[in-house]
């Protein structure tokens, strides 16, 4: 076939060295040099904006964190949750448990354990991945829709726990979370004190902060998985399990564990919620914080860590700006709608022209703008990627219906 | 008995793969009905017959996508028919499917690097932190990556979203990502099926290369009588899922039964077409995949 001949591998495991062939994208100074910048800005940006922008930006940072959960889970994997808020209830919940002290607010007698926030942080994280896990066997075993529809199970069993188990969550009317602090230094107003070019940093500088570097940590992490072996075999499964499966992937345990992965994360993005909203609520963990995370990743774009990230951005800030400049802006505010609605009319239109018009989401449109394809050698590819091929190719000899089996 | 080829250096860790009295129903249908044949260490055997036959059944059998109903599937000391497909490739089974199962989106690089799963180790928390063993291992696999998909004359190709590809490139990088599990037996099903009479020659040169190189055994399945009759060293002929002959290539075209099965069929081969095919060698097979 070609001058190059094939010898066996010594062993199952080769040596020598060689081109690294997964991880070798086109590399330029232009890139890295536009990410430090971005965090310098990032860095800089508590010196000159209000408060306003920075408690949007931390709510956004915790959308960051569960939106790209969930779309390792729904867009990397295939696999459709709607339990998403249950797995982020689960973390705010144990937050404000774990950290929050005991005490008798009028009517509640509410528990707490009172220990260190950044352990209630990692308990709220953990719980919610120990949730996840004891769903898992289900999530291993259901595809796509169907695990949609019993993970909306989970939700109303959310609800309802958070309704009546109120030693805990404080029952319909909810609780104050705790403020976050790590090592004695508080992500509050004071303790201690802080000025930085004569610039007071309150609680939303802090935080600012706080959401940068756990935001920052979720992207590496998801970035990573995606480009080596469990990322490979997520996205293999997801195009056809019997090929994963034949490849050598555990189809079932892939799926049991990227389930506990997105809790996880979901279970992060729950406490930093809590400390966002300063108290956690019945209501805010309805199945409509579900749909609002699958609209985040289908604007962003599915499958995409990029994607998610634009996507909880636009999702989780638009409210709040609209809220803010309801007068501003026509239609809303006032005699108009209120700014909750015309977000959602908003997100509802932009999802469609998404789906309509450009599938691979924000992050696509972001490419694009950027005039480059995903690939090294700057050609930008005629037919989208997903066309030719598989299932649907003419192959002379091909029976039809065989399915991906054959 | 067919022995290996000549050029044939049969490696000592490969053993027989034992079909015995499989059968395998769906429904009323039965697609195999108590098919046995033996695969012999190193070398090439084709399963042929007409379409709907149950090749592919048979090759879900082995790769542990379908449950035999009845018979059992050893190789060395595995049954296969009691594995699921993962443990499976696990053992050195390794299958090219008929119809493309790559992941269009991804590069050709990433989809042979699947090839390397059961061979690697990195999970959730190695991969995410990208732990020093995590990348190590990634660079090491990487470099024998392209070195099969030189091989496969897939080397320029490596970054290529595997979706832009030519119909006979993707049927190669599907052969490819087999060959990265560094199989002890290969299963192709129909690798040129729909290639030109160039690509086929050299998928036939490259199969044939693939067993004096690695010294492993490789089950074919293909409709290109002319490639069938100059690359086997046996055949196993199934017909509405019974075994109506096996033996070497001219043992299995002198068989009446196998002159009905294709005449009766009507729309295949003509035996003594395949029988000049065989002489001229594959090389002038000029049919890409005969019309079903
Ligand atoms: N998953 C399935 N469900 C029902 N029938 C099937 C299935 N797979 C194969 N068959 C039937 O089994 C028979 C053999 O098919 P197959 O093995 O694909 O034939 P081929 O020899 O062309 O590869 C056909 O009649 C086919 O319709
Ligand atoms: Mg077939």
């Amino acid at each position: 076939m070609s001058e190059s001949t094939l010898t066996e591998a010594p062993g199952a495991h080769p040596s020598g060295v060689g081109r690294p062939a997964p991880a070798g994208r086109g590399r330029s100074w232009l890139r890295p040099l536009l990410l430090v910048l971005a965090l310098v800005v990032m860095l800089a940006l508590p010196l000159y904006v209000e408060e306003f922008w920075l408690r949007t930006g931390f709510a956004a940072a915790g959308a960051i964190v569960g939106a790209i959960g969930l779309n390792l889970l729904v867009g990397t994997s295939g696999q459709l949750s709607l339990a998403h808020a249950f797995f982020l209830a689960v973390g705010a919940v144990s937050y404000v448990y774990v950290s929050g002290e005991p005490g008798g607010l009028g009517v509640a007698e509410l528990g707490g354990l009172g220990l260190p926030p950044i352990i209630g942080m990692i308990v709220g994280v953990l719980l919610a991945g120990l949730a996840g896990l004891l769903f898992s066997p289900l999530a291993a075993r259901l595809r796509g829709i169907y695990l949609g529809v019993a993970s909306l199970a989970l939700v109303f069993i959310g609800i309802h726990v958070l309704n009546s188990w109120t030693e805990v969550t404080g029952g319909f009317n909810g609780r104050s979370a705790p403020e976050f602090s790590l090592f004695g230094f508080t992500f509050g107003n004071r303790d201690p004190e802080l000025y930085v070019l004569a610039v007071p940093f309150r609680e939303a500088e802090r935080l600012w902060y706080l959401g940068l570097v756990l935001a920052l940590a979720a992207y590496l992490f998801a970035r990573n998985i995606l480009r080596s072996r469990p990322g490979r075999a997520l996205q293999t499964l997801r195009d056809s399990e019997v090929a994963a499966s034949v490849m050598g992937v555990n189809v079932q345990g892939y799926k049991a564990r990227i389930f506990l992965v997105s809790s996880m994360y979901a279970g992060l993005a729950g406490v930093m919620y809590a400390l966002s909203i300063g108290s956690i609520a019945p209501e805010s963990f309805g199945l409509e914080l579900s749909i609002l995370y699958l609209a985040m990743i289908v604007l962003g774009g599915l499958g995409s860590v990029n994607g998610a990230v634009l996507g909880a951005i636009f999702v989780s800030a638009l409210p709040l700006i609209f809220q803010r400049y309801a007068d501003l802006i026509p239609f809303v505010g006032g005699g108009g709608l209120a700014a909750g609605e015309a977000a959602r009319f908003l997100f509802g239109a932009a999802i469609v022209l998404v789906i309509l018009f450009e599938p691979a989401g924000l992050a696509g449109i972001a490419n694009r703008i950027a005039g480059r394809s995903r690939r090294p050698g700057g050609r930008v590819t005629e037919h989208p990627p997903d066309t030719p091929s598989r299932s649907s190719e003419p192959s002379p000899s091909d029976p039809p219906a065989q399915g991906s089996t054959t | 008995m067919s022995a290996p080829g000549p050029d044939t250096d049969v490696r000592s860790d490969i053993p027989p793969v034992l079909v015995e009295n499989v059968s395998v129903r769906f429904g009323a249908i039965k697609a195999l009905s108590e098919v046995s044949f033996t695969v012999e260490p190193g070398t090439i055997h084709a399963i042929i017959g007409p379409n709907g036959a149950g090749k592919s059944t048979m090759f879900n059998v082995l790769s542990g996508v379908y449950r035999a109903a009845e018979g059992q599937v050893r190789f060395g000391e595995h049954r296969l028919d009691q594995m699921r497909p993962y443990k499976i490739a696990g053992v050195g089974v390794a299958r090219a499917f008929q119809n493309i199962a790559l992941s269009a989106g991804q590069t050709v690089a990433e989809n042979l690097m699947l090839g390397r799963h059961h061979l690697t180790r990195a999970g959730f928390i190695a991969a995410g932190l990208r732990l020093p063993r995590a990348t190590k291992e990634g660079k090491l696999h990487g470099a024998r990556v392209a070195e099969i998909a030189e091989f496969l004359e897939l080397g320029d190709k490596l970054h290529t979203p595997v979706g832009v590809l030519s119909y006979g490139d993707q049927k190669r990088v599907e052969v490819a990502r087999a060959l990265c599990t560094e199989p002890r037996l290969l299963l192709l099903d129909e690798p040129v099926a729909g290639m030109n009479a160039e690509e086929t020659h050299r998928m036939a040169e490259a199969i044939l290369e693939i067993r004096a190189g690695l010294g492993i055994s490789v089950v074919l399945v293909e409709h290109d009588m002319g490639m069938v009759m100059s690359l086997a060293d046996r055949v196993t002929v199934l017909d509405f899922g019974r075994r109506i002959a096996d033996g070497t290539p001219a043992e299995v075209q002198r068989d009446p039964e196998v002159i009905r099965a294709y005449l009766g069929s009507g729309d295949e081969i003509d035996p003594s077409e395949a029988a000049e095919a065989a002489a001229a060698g594959a090389s002038s097979s000029e049919t890409p995949g005969m019309p079903s």
